[in-house]
Parts: C-alpha cells; structure tokens; sequence
C-alpha cells in the first residue's frame, strides 16, 4: 500500500515523458488531476486503514536491499507521518489544479511534479535512516527544475541557492545518521527509537547538532532561512504552494522522527537552546515579514515565523507539545497554501504583486472580492483567529510550551499578534481603498481558480471548529515520540509520560 | 414548550450565522435580480427569530434553578477543553437585550443604508455581530467567549471597513483591529497561562481555581493583569481607547451597537473574569486606576470635539470606565447594571444623529445647527437619550448611580462619578445646542425628518429608555444588586449622595446652556483656551505619542530584520559563494599539469590531517 504511493508517482512520471507531442498541455492537465485524485483517494485509504487506537508503527513493509551496506527498504507509517502523507496527497491534487492549463514543456513540468510527490512520500515513510536520506534528496533535484525553469525573472539564483542549501542540509544528515550507527554500533540503518541512547552524552549532542544544522536549513530557521523567501518569490504558484505545504515539513517531520526519536537524551539537553532559536524565528520572520513590499516574500517570511511555533512545541518535548507540532504542521500547511494559492491568482489578474501598487481589489463589480474574502479569511486563520484551524494548532503549541519555556512561549504569542499586523497592512494595501484605474479591466477569476481555495478555507473553518477530527489519528502514538530518557532509573527532566506507556 | 425553548438555548448565537450564511448568494453576487434587500430581510427575520426565541426562553428560566450547558470540545493529552453555556437569567436577559437592540439597529439600518449597494454583506456582518454578542452573553467558559470577542474584532474590522475605498476607513478598521488584537493577544498569554496553572477554562471553574489561590502573588498580578488588559481593548479604555473614536468612520447602524452592546460584551467578559481579580489587589487597583483615567479624560475629551460620532463615542469609554471600576471595587452587580442602563440610552443617541447624519450628509458640528425645528423627533429622542444617559431624569443611570454611592463600601468612586456626570451633562448639553438649537446652516437648510424605517426604531427606542426605572421597578433590579450597607460606608454619600448626582448634572447643563458657542473660528484665538482646545480635541495627544514610539519602534525593527536579511545573512551567503568562485578562479592557474606538484600537493595536505587528527584535544 505504501509502496504504491511511492511508486505510482514515480510510474507517472516515466509515463507523463512517454505522452506523445500531440497531447496539449490542456489534456495532460486533466489527465494528471485525475491521477492525482487517484493518488489522493489511495492516501485517504491509507488513513482509513490506519487503526488510530494502535500505537505501533503500521502498514509496515520490510524488504532486504542492499545488505551489504545495512539498507534496507521498509516502510510504515504511524500517527506522525500519516497527517502529512494526506496533507501531501492533497496539495499535489491541488497544486496540479492551479497549474496553469497552457504551461510550456508539460511533459517535463509533470515529470519533476511526480518525481517531487514520490519523494516526499517516500521521506515520510521511511524507515531506515539511509532510505529516508535517499529519498529526502530526490525531492531536492526536481524542485530544483521546478524553480529554475518555470519560475520568475531571478529563477536561476534561486534555484541554485535553494540547491546549495538543501544539498548542506542533505551532507549534515547523512554525517548525522552515519555518525549514529557506526557509533553505536547497529547493525544495519533501520531506525529504532532511542538508537543514539547507548552513546556517551556528549557524542550524542554533538550528532545531534549535526542533524539539526541540517533540518534547520529546510525548516528553515533563522540565520539559515534566505533561500525560502528567494524560492518561494521565483517559483510559480503551484510549487509555492507545495513548498510552503509540504516541503519544509520535512524538516520538522525529521525534527519529531529523528531529532527526538534517535537523541532523546541529548534532546532534553538542547532543548532550551532551540525554544530560545524558534522565538527569534517567530519574531524575526514576523519583522521581516512587516517591511515587506511584495505580497510572496510577506507570505514566505510568515511562513519563517509559523514554522518557528513547530520548533517551539517540539522542544517543549511535553506530549501536548508533540501533538501540537504536528497539528501545527498541518494548520501551516494548509493556510500557507491557501496564501500562495490566492497572491497566485491575484498576481495573475494584475499582473504584479507590489503592495505600493496593488489597491481597492474588493470592489465587487471589477475587482477580485471573492479572492478577497478568502485571502481574508487565510489571514485570520494565519493569525490565529479562534474558529479556523491556526487557532486550535497555536492555542495547543503555546499551552503545550508555556509550562516548560514560559518566556520563549510568550515571545511566539507576540510573534501572532505581528501577524496580524503585517497581514492588515497587506490587505489593508492591496484590497482596501479605491481601485485604480489601470485595474480597472482585469480578466474575471473562473471558478476552477478559486474552488480548491474555497476548499482549503472550509477545511480550515472545519478543523478549526471540530479539530477532535483530525487530531485522532496521532494521539495514541504520542507518548512514543515524547523525547525522554531511555533508562529508567536515569530519569533527569520530569516529562509527563502517560500511564499507558509502552515499553521500548 | 417553554421547556424546549429553555433547552435550546445554545441555538440562540447560531441564527445570526445562519443569517449571515443566507446573505451569501446575494454578497457574492449570485442572485442579482431582486437587489441585495432579501439579504436585509432575512437578517432582520433571523433577529426576530433570536428575540422571540430569548424572550420566551427567559420567561421559562423565571423561579427556576440557573444551570450550564458543558460540551467537550478538544480533548488531547493534558488538555480537556469544554465549552459551556450559562442558562441563567442574567445571561438570557442579555442574550435578549441585545437581540432587542440588534433588530432595532438592523431596521434602522434598513433606513439608513437605503441607497447601499453592498447591503448584502452590511447585514451578513451585522449577523456575525450579533451571533459573536448574544454568544458573549451566554458563555460561560472563557475560551468561547474569547473566540467570540476575536469574531467581534473581525466583524467590527470588516464593519468599520465597510466602505473601504475611504482612505480614513481603512486606516480606523487596520487601527481597530490592531488595537483590539493587542488586548486580546495579552488576554491570549493569560488564558494560555491560567491553562497551563492547572485552571478550567470555564468560568465557573476559574471561579473553584481562584477560590483555592494557587498561585503566588506576582504570578496572580501577572494574570490578572493579562487577563484586563482583553476587556481594555474592547471597551476602549486608556491606553486602548483610541479605536472607537476612528472607527466612528463606519455606518452608522454598527456604530448604534458597537458603543452599546460590543464595548458591553468585552466588559461582561471583564465582569464574569472578577474572581481572578480578587487573587491580586494590584489588579484590582490596576482596573480602578484605568477606569477612572479613562473616565475622566475621555469625558474631558468630549467637550472639543467637531465630530458629532466622535464625542459621543468618547463619552461612551467614560461610562466603560465607570464599569471598570465598579469591577475593580468588585461590585459586580453595579457593573451589571450600568452596562444595562448605558445600553439603551447610548443607542438612541447614536440612532438620532445616525439621521442626523444621513439627512445633512455631515457629521461635523460646525456645519450643523437649527435642525430642532426640522427634525423634532430626532431632537426628542436625543434629549431622552442624553437624560437617559446622566442623572438629569430618574433614569436607570441616575437610580444605578444613586444605589452605588449609598452603598458603597467607600467613598472613593463618589468623586468620579460627579465629575464624570457633570462632564457628560455638559458635553451633551453643548452637543444639543450645537445640533439642534441656533441659526440653520446650508446644509441644515433642507434637512427633512428621518424617514419611517429609520423612526420606528427611533420612536421605539425612546419609550424603551423612558420606560427603563419602570424596568427597574418592575424586576426590582435594585435588589437584585443587594449591597449589605457597609459599617463604614461614608454618612455625607449615604445621606446627600442623590442631591449631589442631581446637581453635578444640572451644574453640566447649566454650563453648557452659558457655553459660550461659535461655529466658525470654533478653534479659540486665545492661546490658553486654544491650547486646551487642542489638547483634548486631539485626544491629550496620545495618538500622535503611539506614531513616534510604538508603531515607530516596530516599524524600525522591522526594516533592521530586513537590512540583517539582506545585507548580512545574504552577505555573508553571496560573498561565501562568491569566494568559492573566485578561489576557483585562481585556482585554475595551478594547475601545470605536472604530475609531480599534484603528488606533492596530495602527500602535503595527507600530512596535515593526519598531524590535526593525532593532535585533537578529543
């Protein structure tokens, strides 16, 4: 089942190479949503197949590979990852519907797309430390085509800076989980939780910071963030859209996975260190995001600030804190994509997204009021209204961190209170006042553009009023990715741990 | 029946989303050939429904025990959220009251938006509203009701911002979502904090929590103030109180419930939060010091300024900060009254000169004047709002105030009050001389008399304040506010407390009728008076104080993140890549194709890490 996610995508996208000349990107278009929808039902029946109430690792797949190294192909998936493979099922569906129908070089574009999905997958899936590295890097070669070929004017610097970055992050990875097998001696790279635990403390944070260097970059988290706002500014809406939705929960699904599960100890340890590092991405992303001129890079520096909430949570390392990163994941998720989705169609209509330019785009005869009401909407679940799914993921990150990190915990609320500044401004800007003239014309948005954005926003709306629906799938298995110390009569840091504890 | 209509109580908050919903088609433009007024009419239906529906359920609750709806709502690790409804009287009778009022200002809003193209999405916010205030009154868990005061921060944002092509517009709804938003983030920490104290979220439970005292004294300050500062924002109090007065650039029928009903749901909030209060003194002086600050100088602001929305809008922080401090003295049925007697008549103020307003197409009190004779039922409906509104007749203010100052365990709110009545006296006073009374001005010439849609609710509105000491006869709310007389309550209050209220108001009025009045050169030439003038007028200054400190220091923040963005974290990346480059560069003249050089060179660099290896400290 698994497998099948993993290789369908990339069939297709051998397939999609295949397609003879004569299919129109137009065609292909339809063909692709069609297999994407496919792709998307098969992660639904993934979770549906997916026993909430188990707290094992399931749907597990182990086969021998290359055993001469100690790799092997095994898969499963668990209360972690099982959020974030339909939330990556999703947004492929709706990143291939606001591709734009008349793309140039479709067969190539689908190819990457593919290419792209099935690692992602693949990196959520897997359960050896050298198949998730493997995969985590096939995801960087396709993005890189998919920015410097169909992105903005600045394309070519972007894509090799995002290049450059992940290809670090990806060595920092690989030393880190090299580093822990030949150390602690493992027989092969299958990962297991608590594998670094056998290890003296200090070797152990030492890999540990190696890792996290790595996963940093692709989170990101201030200092090492510039490639996001490059990437996000040059890509096209699509791949914005999969960036921002997916793509950086890798780094912070390999922060819940590996940070936590293979260094619990030296977790504790570093802990307080990267609650401080998540409030100064909040608040800087946040800053950042004020002084911005262009609706994108506003977008991409929030989604810096968002993903600092995840850190703060994880390092809480409290089981509410665990459960909120992941909640969080998702909630960022789906607003930046949101976000991406609508400044897509309002730089398509107008043809800018320069804030100085752009005004009074409510007005409900010329302008776009439907794109407005949702981007209004994607703000406040950004910021954190209460009603839309923000609310629930921060209101959980913040209780779950408060009692651990109380002040890094009320820098991240501040950093919420600035969304809501830097987004008024935007809206403010570009949706209030009187519509010049020069937009007096624009193009009508078509109800295909919109629908997967009004989609989004009442699964947001949804979430956030029941969000028991989605958190179920991952709360029995929290209590096995709380970072604690293995041995039990070593027991430094008082971490709840829930009566029904399994035995590691 | 009743019963059903008791236990069904929860429904209540939710017809006026489900109005808000219906206006959808028409809003986005989907049903175009019967105009945007069904969308009205549905809304106003909706609100008749809650009204009908609160009515009969208060009725039922009547000699019956007060209970609570719980719902669980996320139940995740340690974390047990619940939602809660308070079926009680005081929480139904509210629920009503602001029904009353929202269908008061919806017809009335029929009236005043007849030419608005966009009526659809006026009455769908005005929904929203509604639903967010009647769920105000019927929380009784913090959490939902702090969701709710955000939904009221949207829809006041989204309604202020209704005519968003105005420059000033925009600037009010960004200015009072953020100023609200700024309250409700510091109440957002204390929630998270109270949480994480190991408190229910629930009022009720916070109450059992307080009531045990769990937390030291600094933590409990702490809280507390966290916990006001929520409320601050809502009902516009110093250091918070600016919005109000900008966002008076929205329709008027939103402004008839913001300054009666919303500025009242973020001080219910307040009132049901008063337990927490009593765990830190300093909180408690903290709300007295901000009320009577608030009182006192947005009262004195009113006196100078031009804008008519504006000085009643100013007045209408006065009388907040009233109930902030009758909380802060922890006398919360007080509170609970004068928020009621405020509501009433602060919305006839507001619907007269919402006709005012729409008949002269102006709100500037330089170009208003002689409109007594032209509109006298506006004029009548003003007098009874603004004697409804101080202690000129028996009023519910005058009895609310008269019971609190002879029952008061101090002396101390007796001094504000007086001030803060002859103030409102005066300021009122001049308001109707400068309206209603002298020579008619151009654009007062023509100005007919509201039309019908607008006075069914301005006449309606006017018995109802008439009638509010029958009200307080009738349900006997005095009594149900029973202040045991203290021991040490101060004999001069208890004995010429009443005399004294009738006075400061009638010293107001006798003030404002000798004021001496001119429209133009309003601004004085006398440098003293006009320095004052300015001062107050432009609200002591405060404004302008929050551009160059605040809104400066996160603007240069911001721009310094940026210029560390570009210039030293991508420096340092572009210069990393440009060094790669260069050393590339250079290098590329080494290489001779020699092979004995590149031996060397292996063998060299070999040496090296191997003598770094063997020589680590590790």
């Amino acid at each position: 089942m698994l497998s099948a996610l993993i290789f369908i995508p990339l069939l297709l996208a051998v397939a999609v190479g295949l397609v003879p000349e004569r299919v129109t990107a137009r065609g292909l278009r339809v063909a692709m949503l069609v297999a994407s929808s496919v792709l998307f039902a098969l992660a639904l029946a993934v979770a549906w197949q997916f026993d909430a109430a188990s707290g094992a690792m399931q749907l597990v797949e182990r086969r021998p590979w290359l055993e001469l190294l100690g790799v092997s192909y095994s898969l499963g998936v668990d209360g972690l990852s099982l959020p974030l493979l339909v939330l990556n099922g999703f947004l492929t569906l709706v990143a291939i519907g606001c591709t734009s129908p008349t793309l140039e070089r479709p067969r190539l574009y689908y190819c990457m797309l593919w290419l792209l999905n099935a690692g992602v997958v693949g990196a959520f899936v897997a359960q050896d430390l050298i198949l998730f590295f493997l995969f985590y890097e096939l995801e960087l070669i396709p993005l890189y085509f998919l920015i410097a070929i169909w992105g903005g004017a600045r394309r070519s610097y972007a894509a090799t800076k995002f290049l450059l970055y992940t290809a670090i992050s990806g060595v920092a990875i690989l030393s880190a989980f090299l580093g822990v097998v030949w150390l602690s001696g493992a027989p092969d790279f299958s990962y297991s939780v608590g594998l670094g635990s056998s290890l003296a403390i200090e070797p152990q944070i030492v890999l540990l910071a190696t890792l996290l260097f790595g996963l940093a970059i692709k989170i990101p988290i201030v200092p090492l963030h510039t490639w996001l706002p490059d990437a996000h500014v040059e890509a096209s809406t699509p791949v914005s859209v999969l960036l921002a939705g997916v793509l950086l929960k890798l780094g912070t699904y390999g922060l819940l996975r590996f940070g936590i599960g293979l260094f619990p100890e030296a977790w504790l340890e570093i802990a307080p260190v990267l609650a401080t590092l998540a409030a100064i991405s909040a608040l800087y992303g946040a800053f950042a995001a004020i002084a911005q001129q262009d609706m994108k890079k506003m977008v991409a520096y929030s989604s810096i600030a968002h993903m600092g909430y995840i850190l703060l949570a994880a390092a809480a390392g409290t089981e509410l804190g665990i459960l909120a990163a992941i909640a969080q994941m998702v909630a960022h998720g789906l607003i930046s994509a949101l976000l991406f989705l609508l400044v897509g169609i309002v730089a398509k209509k107008t043809g800018t997204r320069d804030l100085n330019v752009l005004r009074g785009l409510l007005n409900p005869q010329r302008g776009l009021p439907i794109v407005g009401s949702l981007i209004v909407l994607g703000v406040m679940a950004s910021s954190g209204l209460p009603g839309l799914m923000g609310f629930v993921a921060e209101f959980m990150v913040f209780r779950g961190s408060f009692s651990v990190y109380p002040l890094q915990t009320l820098a991240c609320i501040v950093g919420t209170g600035l969304t809501a500044v830097y987004f008024l401004l935007m809206i403010n800007r570009v949706f209030f006042g009187r519509l010049p003239d020069r937009f007096g014309n624009l193009p009508p948005v078509q109800w295909h553009e919109t629908i997967s954005s009004m989609a989004i926003a009442s699964l947001l709306v949804v979430y956030g009023l029941m969000p028991s629906l989605f958190l179920d799938w991952s709360q029995a298995q929290i209590s096995t990715l709380v970072p604690r110390v293995i041995a039990p009569q070593e027991v430094i840091v008082p971490v709840a741990i829930s009566p029904n504890q399994s035995d590691l | 029946m009743a019963d059903f209509f008791l236990h069904a109580c929860w429904f209540l908050p939710l017809y006026g989303v489900v109005g808000a919903l219906l206006t959808l088609p028409w809003s986005s433009g989907l049903i175009r050939k019967t105009g945007q007024r069904p969308a009205a009419y549905v809304n106003i239906l909706m609100t008749v429904l809650v009204l009908v529906h609160g009515v009969l359920a208060s009725q039922a609750i009547v000699g019956r025990e007060a209970y609570r709806i719980v719902v669980p709502w996320l139940r995740v690790a340690d974390l047990d959220l619940s939602v809660a409804i308070d079926v009680s009287p005081v929480a139904l009778g509210g629920a009503t009251l602001v029904a009353l009022l929202c269908l008061l200002a919806q017809v009335f809003g029929l009236g005043y938006l007849e030419k608005e193209a966009s009526l659809g999405r006026f009455y769908g916010l005005m929904g929203l509203f509604q639903a967010a205030l009647v769920g105000i009154a019927l929380s009784d868990s913090l959490l939902l009701s702090y969701g709710l005061l955000e939904l009221l921060t949207l829809s006041t944002y989204l309604l202020v911002g209704f005519w968003y092509a105005q420059p000033l517009v925009v600037t009010a709804a960004r200015d009072a979502f953020l100023t609200k938003r700024v309250g409700d983030i510091i109440l957002l920490m204390g929630i998270v904090a109270l949480s994480s104290y190991g408190s229910g979220l629930t009022f009720s439970e916070l109450e059992a929590w307080a009531a045990a005292s769990p937390v030291s004294g600094g933590v409990a300050t702490l809280l507390g103030l966290s916990l006001i500062a929520g409320p601050v924002g809502k009902c516009a109090q110093f250091p918070l109180h600016l919005w109000l007065d900008e966002s008076m650039e929205g329709p008027n029928p939103a402004s008839i419930l913001r300054n009666s009903v919303v500025v009242s749901a973020g001080a219910y909030v307040l009132i049901r939060l008063e337990p927490v209060f009593g765990l830190s003194p300093i909180a408690a002086d903290v709300l007295v010091a901000i009320g009577t600050v608030t009182a006192i100088g947005t009262s004195l602001m009113t006196l100078a300024q031009i804008d008519i929305k504006r000085a009643l809008s100013y007045s209408t922080s006065a009388f907040m900060g009233l109930v902030f401090v009758a909380v802060g003295c922890g006398q919360v049925d007080i509170a609970l009254l004068l928020l009621f007697a405020h509501a009433m008549a602060k919305a006839l103020l507001f619907m007269s000169i919402g006709g005012i307003i729409l008949n002269t197409s102006s709100q500037n009190l330089t170009e208003l004047g002689g409109l007594g004779a032209r509109m006298p039922v506006t004029a009548l409906a003003f007098v009874v709002g603004a004697a409804g509104s101080t202690c000129l007749l028996p009023s519910g203010v005058f009895l609310t105030f008269r019971h609190w100052i002879e029952e008061a365990r101090d002396i101390s709110p007796l001094g504000v009050l007086l001030v803060v009545n002859l103030l409102a006296a005066l300021s009122l006073t001049r308001l109707f001389r400068l309206v209603f009374l002298g020579p008619v001005q151009i654009k007062t010439r023509r100005a007919p008399e509201v039309n019908w849609l607008m006075a069914v609710p301005l006449v309606s509105l006017t018995l109802l304040t008439l009638l509010m000491p029958v009200a307080f006869w009738h349900w006997d709310l005095l009594a149900f506010a029973p202040l045991a007389i203290a021991a040490n309550a101060s004999p001069i209050a208890a004995q010429f407390g009443a005399a004294l209220l009738l006075l400061s108001g009638a010293i107001g009025f006798g003030l404002g009728l000798v004021l001496p009045l001119t429209r133009t050169g309003a601004r004085s030439l006398q440098p003293v008076l006009r320095f004052c003038q300015d001062l107050l007028a432009d609200g002591f200054y405060i404004e302008r104080f929050y551009r160059v400190t605040v809104v400066w220091a996160v603007a240069q923040v911001s721009r310094l993140s940026v210029m560390f963005d570009r210039y030293i974290v991508d420096g340092l990346v572009n210069a990393t890549g440009l060094a790669t480059l260069l050393s590339g560069q250079a290098l590329r003249y080494s290489s001779s194709g020699q092979s004995q050089t590149y031996v060397l060179t292996i063998l060299v660099g070999t040496g090296l890490l191997v003598f770094l290896a063997v020589s680590w400290p590790f």
